[in-house]
């Protein structure tokens, strides 16, 4: 993917790419959530969570799977998420323009 | 597992796109578990209805946002969805066509913000009067107690202090039970000390007041039983206003003095801020009668107020004192035999007969509302014809009936959304107008301080709107729909009136219009009657140019007879140099303010039992008081500057007394003695009947004592509690500041109390009534208003509908007479028959409009005569302009037309 497609990528898709990174398998909607939270403090809101997923998919960056359902659910099914290549790619190069962009600023805030 | 989850879930699940449903359904459905677990099922139900929420709507806005259509929406809830679609359609298109035909659009808007406007403001009265909750725990069990004399027809007047003791004392249906005393709306105590000394209004009552109504002070205590005792009564309870102005709110005012009338009184408690009954007192003293006191069954002079103990219903209790008044009546026979307890809901005793004439006005105005909904509905019938293409083309496109019904009643919402608005806005800002109308007697009812829009009025704006929109759109839309009719529309446009069906609907409303105005013009005329009759009552005096002012002197330097003649001498003396004053007089009992003592009568010489109570209102008068109230002397002569003390004792009755206790020979030169008393007075004088308690009020054997001799059967303080009347030749304001100069220069620790004019006492008691008439005579005149419009409207639609058929007749040969004749006939028959329900459901409610009127029959013929005259003149111009366009029509042009 060129760099161009993933510079798009805004701060709260590249949060939520990183949790789901961060949680390995067991990335569904809700420990997303919530390793957001315990990480950066911020509330967010469920349906803002769920528009997020939904969009990475579509934007193929995300592959996503049911489990089976359980019945602590209500007899309802788990959505998993998993990332692909080209959200690594996208993460990549996000992570590299702001580290690229902050090169000799860390003096100025601290 | 008796949960809800599922259900919301489910709900909510339908805004949701199907491929996203399950798993966020399952992620809440797992997070409210943990939730119940962590923090109960209340809080985790709570959350969840919450968080569905959210996301439904978030979900519902990426879509309208992003303009990306989610994923299909699940088969079976496709119905749902369409319904959701399909009504923001129908609001926007409404809006549009509303929107389009302004005239139509402002007409029902301000048809409906008259109907509505007038239901919200005159409903948060009633709803502040007589429905919203008074501001005591569990208010609906405190009763108000009273003594009634069914002989008299009095059924809720003052208690004897034994009577109320033995009630007490007996009962078993009241938690508690408390006694105060019955002062008249003027009557102060003086309050000196540090500052200027002050006029308080007192409440004196028993120490059981605070457990009956459940109010305790927010500082400090109430009374102890014994501080009833005399002697040990010296304590008192400030109002929160009071502690506020006088001690700056200062705490430590619990427990310090001040001077009441002359007397040190300890402060012992402050009472909350709402704190209001029976009308916003300034002070709470105990009620200490000594040991005589207590034990009088002759002399009524104590309010009562008792709160039912848990379970027991009011009837229960009421049986309970009737039984123990039996009893009570059989051991005093001479003092009881014609007294019984009575009781009612405290509620009841505030608003007392108010209560009919507020219904009558709430009923007057459901009325204008509903002559509204006819007007709006009429016109929409017209609309509706109107439209008739429009609907036979979606009908043939497609449309169900449903949907159509419903484009059209959303239509009529939207109207009835907008009437809503613009008539609260209205009520909003008619309520200070109202208000001012309110009897200043109202003012001590707590909810009138907040007069204004709260949720439950608005609440009930609502529901009225939507309610109207529902009658006035519902008929219209579902007969405008009806396929036959869209069928018969054809052939319609030759026969000229629409279906049978529509046009009987038609005809149907503006007659329910024509009656219901009927019945309004027929109410408020009776009440303008009742209110003109009231007008030309004579009270028996010259109210004009008549000032009054309370003084009350204080029982400690005025504890003897002597002294408060000197006082008042004095007061006069310097009064009567001033020549603004023409004449200067006082009274214990002045008319048109509150109660008026009654005692027993002796006639000497008479022994026969009367069925009648014999029993007068003492009231001792000045020597220039007749003079300079205006009061006619009949017979006899008035008090002189000899009537004094150690001359005969004199007594001047009034024609009422004269009348029922003297009917045949002549009372003059007779002896009576009045109250617990062996002082037998000489009647030298018979004066006119002056209305006491109201215009409206029969007037009472009265007996007129002179000033200057003791007067003692109803206790020292009676006359140290006078009203000054002065008869002025100069402007009002300028007298005020001579009285109040008069009386400090007698005695400066002596305030005044408000100054007022006669006049304004006797239009505040004819307040109720003039709000009464004042409301109904408006809602009747917006009601005629409005059904002359609704005439004119379907008049003129008929005309225009029928202009071929007229066409066709004039080139027949009818002539211009004939063809008016046909018009005026469809709106003759239409007023007739409306004038002729209207009649018939007035008569049938004249029952609830009798206890309103005054000199006049709720029946009388006149009044019923003249206004079906003015509503079918009224119903003439409607139609005149309608009538004479169809005599104008061209034969030659109509027949092209269609």
């Amino acid at each position: 993917m060129a760099a161009s497609d993933v510079v798009n990528l805004g701060e709260f898709e590249h949060m939520v790419l990183l949790a789901i990174m961060r949680l390995g398998d067991d990335a569904y909607a809700v420990p997303v959530r919530e390793e957001i939270v315990r990480c950066t403090g911020r509330d967010v809101s469920r349906g803002s969570i769920y528009i997020t997923l939904d969009r990475l998919e579509t934007k193929g960056y995300l592959r996503s799977r049911l489990a089976d359902p359980t019945p602590e659910r209500g007899g309802r099914a788990k959505r998993y998420y998993v990332l692909r290549p080209q959200a690594i790619d996208a993460l990549k190069e996000s992570r590299r323009a702001l580290v690229a962009l902050w090169r000799g600023l860390e003096t100025v805030l601290s | 597992m008796n949960d809800e989850a599922p259900r919301v879930l489910r709900l909510f699940a339908r805004f949701i796109p199907a491929d996203l449903r399950e798993p966020i359904a399952g992620d809440l459905h797992e997070e409210y578990l943990e939730m119940r677990e962590r923090h109960g099922t209340g809080r985790a139900r709570r959350w969840l209805w919450w968080q569905s929420l959210r996301l439904a709507l978030t979900f519902r806005w990426e879509r309208s946002a992003h303009g990306r259509p989610l994923p299909p929406i699940a088969e079976e809830l496709r119905g749902f969805g369409h319904m959701w679609d399909g009504l923001r359609q129908d609001i926007a298109f409404g809006v549009r066509m509303l929107r389009r035909q302004p005239g139509f659009t402002t007409v029902a808007v301000f048809a409906l913000a008259l109907g509505i406007g007038a239901t919200t403001a005159i409903f948060s009265v009633v709803d502040a009067v007589l429905w919203r909750p008074l501001p005591f725990p569990h208010a609906e069990r405190v009763m108000s107690l009273a003594e009634q004399r069914p002989r008299e027809s009095r059924w809720f007047g003052p208690i004897a202090p034994a009577d109320f003791f033995d009630w007490q004392r007996d009962s078993r249906s009241f938690a508690s039970m408390a006694a105060y005393m019955v002062e008249s709306p003027s009557g102060a105590y003086n309050l000196t000390g540090d500052g200027e000394p002050e006029r308080v209004r007192p409440l004196v009552v028993t120490s059981q007041l605070f457990d009956v109504i459940g109010v305790r002070p927010v500082l400090g205590r109430g009374f102890r039983a014994e501080e009833e005792t005399v002697g040990r009564h010296h304590v008192v309870v400030l109002s929160d206003g009071l502690w506020r102005r006088r001690f700056g709110a200062n705490p430590a005012a619990v427990g310090r003095t001040v001077a009441i009338d002359g007397r040190t009184f300890e402060i012992v408690g402050v009472m909350p801020a709402q704190f209001w009954w029976p009308s916003r007192p300034d002070i709470v003293v105990p009620l200490a009668l000594d040991d005589h006191d207590r034990t009088l069954r002759a002399a009524h002079f104590l309010g009562a107020i008792g709160r039912l103990r848990d379970g027991v219903p009011e009837d229960r209790a009421r049986e309970e004192l009737r039984v123990i008044g039996m009893r009570l009546a059989q051991d005093f026979p001479a003092e009881n035999a014609n007294h019984a307890p009575n009781l009612r809901p405290l509620r009841d005793a505030l608003v007392g007969d108010v209560r009919a004439m507020l219904l009558v006005v709430l009923g007057a105005v459901g009325f204008v509302l509903l002559i509204a909904c006819a007007n709006v509905a009429t016109l929409l019938l017209a609309r509706a014809a109107a439209r008739q293409k429009e609907v036979s083309i979606r009908t043939a496109v497609g449309a169900s009936r449903r949907r159509l019904v419903q484009q059209m009643l959303t239509e009529s919402l939207v109207i009835a959304a907008a009437g809503g608005a613009a008539g609260v806005l209205l009520a909003a800002w008619s309520l200070s107008a109202l208000r001012a109308l309110l009897p200043a007697r109202f003012a001590g009812l707590p909810g009138l301080d907040h007069l204004g829009i709260d949720v439950r009025v608005l609440t009930m704006s609502v529901v009225v709107s939507l309610a109207t929109g529902l009658i006035f759109g519902g008929l219209p839309a579902f007969a405008a729909s009806d396929e036959r009719l869209a069928v018969s529309l054809n052939e319609e446009s030759r026969s000229g009136t629409g279906s049978l069906k529509a046009k009987r609907l038609r005809a149907g409303l503006v007659v329910a219009e024509l009656a219901l105005s009927l019945v309004l013009l027929a109410g408020a005329s009776l009440l303008v009657l009742s209110f003109n009759n009231l007008l030309n009552v004579s009270p028996g005096f010259q109210p004009a140019q008549l000032l009054t002012a309370l003084v009350t002197l204080p029982g400690t330097r005025y504890d003897e007879h002597e002294r408060v003649v000197a006082f008042f001498d004095a007061v006069f003396e310097r009064l009567a140099a001033a020549p603004a004053i023409q004449r200067v007089g006082a009274t214990t009992s002045l008319p048109f303010d509150g109660v008026d003592s009654r005692l027993n009568l002796t006639i000497e010489h008479r022994t026969e039992e009367s069925a009648i109570p014999v029993r007068v209102h003492p009231r001792v008068v000045s020597n220039g008081y007749f003079q300079t109230m205006g009061i006619r002397l009949v017979r006899g002569r008035e008090f002189t500057g000899h009537d004094a003390e150690g001359s005969g004792p004199v007594v001047v009755i009034n024609e009422a007394a004269a009348r029922r206790y003297w009917p045949n020979d002549n009372p003059i030169g007779q002896r009576i003695s009045i109250g617990a008393t062996d002082e037998w007075r000489e009647i030298v004088g018979i004066v006119g009947d002056t209305r006491h308690e109201g215009l409206d009020a029969d007037t009472d054997p009265a007996a007129y004592l002179p000033q200057h001799q003791r007067f003692d059967s109803l206790g020292a303080g009676f006359e140290r509690a006078i009203a000054l009347v002065i008869r002025t030749s100069g402007d009002a304001a300028s007298v005020t500041a001579l009285i109040r100069t008069a009386v400090s220069n007698v005695d400066r620790q002596v305030p005044i109390g408000l100054v007022r004019q006669m006049d304004d006492l006797i239009d505040d008691s004819i307040a109720p009534r003039r709000l009464n008439f004042v409301l109904v005579s408006a809602f009747a005149l917006v009601a005629l208003a409005l059904t002359s419009a609704g005439l004119y409207g379907v008049m003129a639609y008929l005309v225009t509908q029928r202009t071929r058929e007229i066409g066709v007749r004039m080139a027949l040969g009818a002539s211009r007479t004939q063809v008016l004749a046909l018009v005026l006939r469809e709106a003759g028959s239409m007023t007739a028959l409306g004038i002729g329900v209207g009649v018939a459901v007035a008569l049938g409610m004249t029952r609830f409009m009798a206890t309103l009127l005054f000199g006049i029959s709720a029946a009388n013929p006149l009044v019923y005569l003249s206004m079906s005259l003015l509503l079918a003149f009224v119903a003439l111009l409607a139609v005149a302009v309608p009538s004479s366009r169809a005599t104008r029509v061209d034969p030659l042009s109509a027949l092209r037309e269609t």
